[in-house]
């Protein structure tokens, strides 16, 4: 079975066995290892047993995690890895089986989803990034279209029927453009008819990334596009 | 109507460490669905989770599609921000996922097991991709790559909250820890994108086999650089072997063909511009009238 012993200025304080999936390390007695000194947060930092690896991972801390010596967020543990916190330090020793299944292995694991819920709310509260935004486009100029949200993975803006901006025009097209949400953000592309599109007054003939502010002109319908935080969520 | 698919083909390598394959995939061009899954587990239960995500993922969607199934007959609530067909996709994801989570729980050789899975649909006028894990999807349009997926890992998820830079990703020990996966949660929701088709699109399904050994950089460059779906497999496979191959490597690349010329018929859309011409004309002299 792996252990962590904790010291303090070389001298060893306690053993803790790993024996469960999960450990947590902090200040408030509710942590299986309670650290009582004010240069540790609360709820510092956790080790979790992911496959064969033990993963530490820092909770946000005030005064940071160290493994030896470098700070980290997250950290894979080996053995007798030095895990700093505060003025005191954690050394993580191995078990021999645990040793002999981490060596050679690449393979893909799963985190547990309770514990990856748990760290990634954590993450995300801290970075600000909790909030998920939607795009949106607002007419500009004299329209009694106002507003559209951006719901759909795929928009599309035209005469036709099935678009979800529906605009009029002699030379519009069916779908004169699309709107789609991908990894790397709102992306407008041109897809047909005798209408230009113009994004920043640029003709646009295939696809452009949309930026916060950009102006889109179809015809004579001018939007300009923004990012606003989803009600719902 | 017309499918939009030039070409396309699959292959896949044990590599050169691993005893077996745990990758499966699948590429039907005539429902213009492909498909590429990774395994994990113990002894056969990765191979086993890939082949039956692969396997169920095109049986219902197949179903669903055949008979325009409505979006209330989908197994789980639909997606709001999703076509129809994109809901199809969704869900056949979704009861892959139960199925293989069942399966896990019932048989205790297939304890642990799980899979990614990276899908593509093709059709005439929607190109949705959907994927779960570390499987991915680019797209080279005009040239250019785009990611048309998100991984699911640690790592991927700690670089988009800008807490981990691209580079401290690609050494982090944690880079094969995936924070989904079909069988490990009851619940699943697959990262889905939909967008429009565009002349000759190139598209690449691949596992985490050959993005550990390949750059997009080179990926883009290799997609570009060959005009045979079947021969650009091989050459990504051959890269793969050529670096170690540590994992078991799968590619799947689909083609689409020259689009636009068959869409746009100069004298129709004449036709259509005479006819808005002529509503105008009419609904112009009734309020005249009136």
């Amino acid at each position: 079975m792996a252990k962590l012993i904790l010291m303090f200025k070389d001298q060893v304080m306690q053993e803790f066995p790993f024996f469960r999936e999960s450990m947590t390390i902090g200040r408030n007695p509710e942590n299986n290892i309670q650290i009582d000194n004010l240069a540790v947060s609360g709820h510092h930092a956790k080790i979790d047993k992911v496959g064969s690896k033990f993963i530490l991972t820092d909770l946000q801390s005030t005064n940071s995690t160290f493994v030896n010596d470098k700070k980290i967020v997250s950290h894979s543990l080996k053995d007798r890895d030095k895990i700093q916190i505060g003025k005191h330090v954690l050394l993580f020793l191995s078990s021999e089986t645990d040793r002999a299944e981490q060596s050679g292995s690449d393979e893909t694991m799963i985190l547990d989803t309770a514990q990856q819920r748990e760290l990634l709310a954590k993450q995300e509260t801290a970075a600000g990034q909790g909030i998920k935004k939607i795009g949106v486009l607002s007419f500009l100029g004299n329209s009694e279209i106002g507003e559209v949200k951006l719901i759909k993975k795929l928009s599309r803006i035209g005469k036709a029927d099935n678009c979800e901006v529906k605009l009029s025009g002699l030379f519009m097209g069916d779908t004169a453009a699309a709107i789609s949400k991908r990894p790397s953000g709102y992306t407008i592309t041109f897809t047909g008819g005798m209408t230009k599109l113009k994004v920043n007054g640029q003709v646009i003939k295939d696809s452009v990334q949309l930026n916060e502010y950009d102006t889109i002109e179809l015809g004579s319908y001018k939007l300009q596009f923004y990012q606003k935080e989803a009600e719902s969520i | 109507m017309k499918s939009i698919i030039a070409r396309a083909a699959g292959l896949t390598d044990v590599g050169l460490k691993r005893e077996l394959n745990e990758d499966s995939f699948s590429t039907d061009t005539k429902t213009g669905l492909f498909v590429v899954a990774d395994g994990m587990g113990g002894h056969l239960a990765g191979e086993v989770a890939s082949r039956v995500a692969v396997d169920l993922i095109n049986k219902s969607y197949k179903k669903w599609f055949d008979s325009d199934a409505p979006e209330e007959d989908l197994f789980e609530y639909p997606d709001p921000s999703l076509s129809k067909i994109g809901n199809y996709i969704q869900s056949s994801i979704r009861l892959a996922n139960k199925v293989i989570h069942e399966m896990a729980a019932e048989h205790t050789d297939y304890n642990g097991m799980g899979t990614t899975v990276a899908v593509l649909a093709v059709m005439p006028d929607l190109i949705i991709t959907a994927n779960v894990g570390d499987s991915r999807i680019y797209m080279v349009r005009n040239g250019e790559i785009e990611r048309l997926s998100k991984d699911h890992s640690i790592v991927a998820e700690q670089v988009e909250m800008g807490i981990m830079t691209d580079e401290e990703a690609k050494q982090s020990p944690l880079r094969h820890v995936l924070t989904r996966n079909l069988g490990s949660a009851i619940h699943l929701e697959a990262e889905v994108f939909e967008i429009e088709p565009s002349s000759n699109d190139r598209f690449v399904l691949c596992s985490d086999g050959l993005t550990d050994l390949v750059s997009d950089d080179e990926i883009q460059q290799m997609v570009v650089a060959e005009d045979d779906p079947e021969v650009l497999c091989q050459n990504f496979i051959d890269k793969a072997l050529t670096r170690g191959a540590h994992d078991n490597a799968t590619v799947v690349s689909v083609y689409l063909s020259d689009i636009e010329k068959s869409k746009s018929d100069p004298f129709k859309k004449m036709g259509s511009i005479l006819a808005d011409i002529l509503t105008t004309t009419q609904k112009a002299t009734k309020a005249f009238k009136s």
